[in-house]
C-alpha cells in the first residue's frame, strides 16, 4: 500500500511534467493545425541546453529558463524556416506530418554527434526531502509541481483575459475569418510558436529533472506521452490536455508501481488506443480527431 | 417559361420521401424537422437564405452527414441508416458545392472511376489481370466518351481534372454522377462560380436530363435560374421548410418573399 | 567485388524493392501514410524465424522465444507473409476506420515506436533486445549456406519474389481498382459519393501491403539469419518513405528506382566513407540527416519524384497539339 501512496506522489510530479508538455503540444496543433512531430526532439534539445549550463556550474533553475528560451527560439525558427513555407504552398495535413517527421529525424541526428549516445543527468537536482503522509518528494519535485501550476494558471489567464489569447482562439476556430476580422494571424501564429516552444523547452528540462538520467533516445517517449495526454483530452484543447496529463501522469506512475517502470510509455499508449477506439474525439473535443477527411 | 414548366408538372410517385429530418451540430439546429417529397421525373429546387440548412439537408439526404433523427425513403426503400456509398450505388447521387474533382486523375478517368459494376474494380478483378476486365473497360470508355462529347469536353479527356476551369469541374462532376446512372441527382449549387456561358449550357443539359426522365433536386441561389428550370420549389429558412410549390405560387406568399429578402 | 558482397547487395536490393512496391501501393497510390510499415516487415521476419528455428532449448538455450517449429521452406516465408497480413487486420480496424488521415499516420508512428519498445523489453517473447540469432536459412539442411551456389540460389529466390510482387502490385495499381484507390487518395468524400467504400478499400490495401511487408521480412531474416529490435526501429520506415517520395509516388518503376537510390544507395555510398572521420556515430547520424533533407528537399523542389505517376491516356483519345 505504501508503494501506491508513494506512487501517488510521483504521479503528482509526473502529471505536472506532462501537463506542461501536453498543453504546449496541443496549443501548437489547435492554433496552427499542424502536428509537430519534432516536439519531443525540441524538448530533449532544450534539456541538453540546460545540461551544459548546469555542467558549467549554473543552477538548474537558470537552466530551466534557458531551456524555455531555447525551445521558443528553436520552435519559432522551425516554423519560419520549414513549416510555414510548406503550409503557404498548401501542403496537405499528411504532407506536413511527413515533413515534421523528417525534421524530427534530422534534429535528433544533428544532436547525436554533439551530445553522444550516453545518458546524462543534472548535478543539483535532488534537494531536500519533504514528507506528507506516505508521500515523499524532493523539494525540486515540489518546485516542479509549483512551476506547472503557475504555468497552467498563466495559460488560463492568457487564453481567457488577454487580447492575444482571444486572437489565438479566433485563429484556431477559423483562420480565414480571423484574418478578415482584422486579426494579424501571421503575428498570432508567431506568438503561438514562441509560447508553445517555451512550454516545450521548459517541459524538456523538467522532464529531464524528473528522471534519473536522460539521453537522446528519450525524445520519442516525450513525444508519445505529450501526444497521449493531448489526444486523451481532445486534440487542440488546452484544458483537455491538462485533464489528459492528470490521468496519464497518475495512471503511468501507479502502473509503474504495480508493474514495471519500463512500460510507462506502453501504458500511455494503451490509454491512447483505448481513447481512439472508444472516443476518438477525446474527452473534451469540440472539433477533434473525428473529422470528415479532405 | 414558368408557365411551360408548370404545365409539365405531373403528379408522380415521389422518388424520395424525407420525414421529420433533424440535424444538429453542437446545439445548432442546422436542419430542424424537415419533411419533403421529391417528385419523380421533375426538377425540384431547394432555395432559401444563407445558413437556411439547404446544403446540410442535401448532405443528410445523400448520407454524407448522418441525420440526428428522421427517416428517408428512397424509391420505396428506407435508406435512413445506409452509408453514403451504398446510397450512391442505389442511384441516389450527389454533387458538391465546392469543386470536388479527382485532381490527379484525367477527365476521362474521373468519369470511368464512377462506373458501377466494373469487373476490374475489385481486388480480385485487378489481380486477374487486364484480360479479365478489358471488355468492361472498353464499354465504359465508350460510354464516358459519349458523355464527354455531349458536354463538349472531348478535347480535354486526357488532361488532369485539377487543371480544368471551375465551370469544367462542375461539368466533370455532373458527368461523373451520370456515369452511375442515377435515379435521383442531388445538385448542390451546380452553377456557383461558373462562367455565364457555361451556366447556360448546364441549364440545357439539366433540362435534357429531365426530359430523359431523371429526377433532380437542386440547391440554387439564382432565382431566375430556379424559375426557368424547376418544376417545383421548396423554400427553407432557419432549418425549416417554410413553403413549397411552383415559383409563381410562392411569389404570391408574402412571408416567403420576406424570408428570402431578409436572409 | 567478391561474390558475397554482390549477393548481399542483390538480396538487400530485392527486399527493399518489395517493401517499396508495397509502400507505394499504400502511400503513393492510396494515400495511407503507413508509418508502421517496418513493424509488418518485422512481424514477417519474426514469424519466419520462429517457424524455421528449432525449439529454444537448442544451442544450449542461449536465447528464448516461443514456437521453434523447424518447418521447411517455403512454410516460413508463407507464414511470414500471412503474419504481416493478419497483424494488419486489427491495426487497420483501429486506425483506418474513423480517424482523420494525419491522425492515422501518427497513430501508426506511435504504434511502431511502442511495439519496438515492448519487444525490446519483453525478453521471454522474442529474446528481447538481443533478438533472434542462428535463424536457419531455407534449404540449409541440403545446401551449405556458406557456398557461392547457395548465395546465388538465395538471390534467385529473392528475384522470383520480386517479380511476383511486381506483377501483382502492378496489376492492382494499373487496374480500374487502382484508379478507385487513386480517386480515394485525391478526395475521399467525393469517392464515397460515387459509391466507393473507403474503409473497405483502405483495409484491403493495408492487408495486401501487410502481406508483402511480411514476405520482405521473411526473405531478409532467412538471409541475414538474425532479427533484433535494433533493425526495425521506426526510422527504417522513414527511409522507405524517402525512397517512394524520391522515386515518384504512385509509380511502380519509381518505387523500384527509389529503393535502389535511397536505402541501397545510401548504404553503399557510406561504405566508402572512412569511419574514422569525426566522433563515433557521426557518419550514421549524418546519413539520417541526409535522409531527412532528401525528403524535405524532394517535397519542396520535386514533390512528384524522379518518375512521376503516369498520366493515363486511353487509346483513341483526341489528339492535341501539346502532349504530356
Amino acid at each position: 500500500m505504501d508503494l501506491y501512496v508513494a506512487a501517488f506522489g510521483f504521479g503528482l510530479v509526473g502529471m505536472s511534467v506532462i501537463a506542461i508538455a501536453a498543453v504546449g503540444f496541443t496549443m501548437q496543433f489547435g492554433i496552427t493545425n499542424m502536428i509537430n512531430l519534432a516536439y519531443g526532439e525540441v524538448m530533449i534539445s532544450s534539456a541538453y541546453v540546460a545540461y551544459y549550463l548546469n555542467k558549467a556550474g549554473i543552477t538548474i533553475w537558470v537552466g530551466m529558463i534557458a531551456g524555455a528560451v531555447f525551445g521558443a527560439v528553436f520552435s519559432f525558427l522551425l516554423n519560419r524556416v520549414v513549416y510555414a513555407p510548406f503550409l503557404r504552398r498548401g501542403t496537405s495535413h499528411i504532407g506536413m506530418v511527413i515533413v515534421s517527421l523528417a525534421v524530427s529525424l534530422m534534429v535528433a541526428n544533428l544532436l547525436l554527434p554533439i551530445v553522444g549516445y550516453y545518458s546524462v543527468s543534472y548535478q543539483d537536482t535532488t534537494g531536500g526531502l519533504i514528507r506528507a503522509g506516505g508521500i515523499v518528494l524532493t523539494t525540486n519535485q515540489i518546485a516542479i509541481i509549483g512551476v506547472a501550476v503557475v504555468l497552467m494558471l498563466l495559460i488560463h489567464g492568457l487564453l481567457r483575459y488577454t487580447r492575444l489569447g482571444k486572437a489565438m482562439r479566433a485563429t484556431a476556430a477559423n483562420p480565414t475569418l480571423a484574418r478578415n476580422c482584422g486579426i494579424p494571424t501571421g503575428r498570432v501564429i508567431d506568438a503561438v510558436w514562441l509560447i508553445t516552444g517555451a512550454l516545450c523547452g521548459l517541459a524538456g528540462v523538467v522532464a529531464a529533472m524528473n528522471s534519473d538520467s536522460f539521453a537522446i533516445a528519450n525524445g520519442a517517449g516525450f513525444l508519445i506521452t505529450a501526444l497521449a495526454a493531448a489526444v486523451l483530452g481532445g486534440a487542440g484543447q488546452p484544458y483537455g490536455a491538462m485533464i489528459g496529463a492528470v490521468i496519464i501522469g497518475m495512471v503511468t506512475e501507479l502502473s509503474a508501481a504495480a508493474w514495471s517502470p519500463e512500460y510507462k510509455e506502453v501504458v500511455a499508449f494503451g490509454i491512447l488506443v483505448l481513447v481512439m477506439v472508444l472516443r476518438p474525439q477525446g474527452l473534451l473535443a469540440k472539433r477533434g480527431a473525428l473529422a470528415a477527411a479532405g | 417559361m414558368a408557365a411551360a414548366a408548370e404545365a409539365l408538372v405531373t403528379p408522380g410517385r415521389p422518388m424520395l420521401v424525407a420525414s421529420d429530418i433533424h440535424r444538429h451540430f453542437e446545439g445548432l439546429h442546422a436542419v430542424d424537422g424537415v419533411s419533403i417529397d421529391v417528385p419523380s421525373g421533375q426538377i425540384t429546387g431547394l432555395i432559401g437564405p444563407n445558413g437556411a440548412g439547404k446544403s446540410t439537408l442535401l448532405a443528410v439526404l445523400a448520407g454524407t452527414l448522418p441525420a440526428s433523427s428522421g427517416t428517408i425513403v428512397f424509391d420505396g426503400e428506407d435508406i435512413t441508416s445506409s452509408p453514403a456509398y451504398r446510397r450512391a450505388r442505389r442511384g441516389l447521387v450527389r454533387t458538391f458545392q465546392l469543386p470536388s474533382e479527382f485532381a490527379r486523375l484525367t477527365v476521362l478517368e474521373n468519369l470511368l472511376v464512377a462506373a458501377p459494376k466494373h469487373r476490374g474494380d475489385s481486388l480480385f478483378g485487378a489481380l486477374m489481370g487486364k484480360g479479365y476486365w478489358i471488355d468492361d473497360e472498353r464499354r465504359l470508355v465508350h460510354q464516358a466518351r459519349a458523355l464527354l462529347d455531349r458536354f463538349g469536353m472531348s478535347a480535354q479527356e486526357s488532361d488532369y481534372a485539377g487543371t480544368m476551369s471551375g465551370g469544367q469541374k462542375r461539368l466533370i462532376e455532373i458527368m461523373r454522377a451520370l456515369m452511375l446512372q442515377p435515379r435521383l441527382l442531388l445538385l448542390d449549387e451546380p452553377m456557383s462560380g461558373v462562367h455565364p456561358k457555361i451556366v447556360l449550357e448546364i441549364q440545357h443539359y439539366l433540362q435534357d436530363l429531365r426530359a430523359e426522365g431523371l429526377t433532380i433536386l437542386m440547391v440554387e441561389h439564382e432565382l431566375h435560374m430556379v424559375e426557368r428550370l424547376c418544376d417545383s420549389v421548396v423554400v427553407m429558412a432557419q432549418g425549416k421548410v417554410i413553403g413549397s410549390g411552383t415559383m409563381a405560387t410562392l411569389r404570391r406568399q408574402r412571408e416567403i418573399v420576406d424570408a428570402y429578402l431578409v436572409g | 567485388m567478391n561474390t558475397y558482397y554482390a549477393t548481399n547487395l542483390l538480396v538487400y536490393a530485392g527486399v527493399d524493392i518489395i517493401a517499396c512496391l508495397a509502400l507505394n501501393m499504400q502511400f503513393g497510390v492510396s494515400g495511407i501514410v503507413n508509418f508502421s510499415f517496418i513493424v509488418f516487415q518485422a512481424v514477417g521476419a519474426y514469424t519466419a524465424a520462429v517457424l524455421s528455428l528449432p525449439p529454444d532449448s537448442a544451442n544450449g538455450g542461449f536465447q528464448i522465444y516461443f514456437g521453434g517449429y523447424q518447418l521447411p521452406f517455403p512454410i516460413p516465408w508463407i507464414g511470414g507473409a500471412a503474419a504481416g497480413g493478419l497483424l494488419s487486420i486489427p491495426v487497420g480496424l483501429v486506425v483506418l476506420r474513423r480517424l482523420r488521415s494525419d491522425y492515422q499516420a501518427i497513430a501508426l508512428l506511435v504504434l511502431s515506436i511502442i511495439t519496438n519498445a515492448v519487444i525490446t523489453n519483453a525478453r521471454p517473447l522474442l529474446n528481447g533486445a538481443a533478438g533472434l540469432a542462428l535463424v536457419p536459412p531455407p534449404f540449409s539442411d541440403q545446401i551449405d549456406p556458406n557456398t557461392e551456389t547457395y548465395q546465388f540460389l538465395y538471390v534467385g529466390l529473392t528475384a522470383i519474389c520480386v517479380v511476383i510482387v511486381f506483377v501483382l502490385v502492378n496489376r492492382i495499381v494499373e487496374s480500374p481498382y487502382g484508379r478507385t484507390l487513386r480517386a480515394m487518395r485525391e478526395r475521399e468524400l467525393a469517392a464515397m459519393a460515387i459509391g466507393k467504400n473507403p474503409v473497405q478499400l483502405k483495409m484491403t490495401v493495408f492487408i495486401v501491403g501487410g502481406v508483402i511487408a511480411g514476405l520482405s521480412g521473411a526473405i531478409l531474416v532467412g538471409f541475414i539469419q538474425l532479427w533484433a529490435p535494433s533493425v526495425w526501429l521506426y526510422p527504417e520506415t522513414i527511409i522507405l518513405f524517402a525512397a517512394v517520395i524520391v522515386g515518384g509516388r504512385g509509380n511502380n518503376i519509381g518505387a523500384i528506382l527509389g529503393a535502389l537510390l535511397v536505402p541501397v544507395g545510401f548504404e553503399e555510398v557510406t561504405r566508402f566513407i572512412p569511419t574514422t572521420i569525426g566522433p563515433p556515430g557521426l557518419i550514421p547520424a549524418l546519413q539520417w540527416v541526409a535522409i531527412g533533407l532528401l525528403i524535405i528537399g524532394f517535397l519542396w523542389f520535386r514533390p512528384e519524384g524522379v518518375r512521376p505517376e503516369p498520366r493515363h491516356v486511353f487509346e483513341g483519345a483526341a489528339v492535341r497539339e501539346e502532349t504530356g
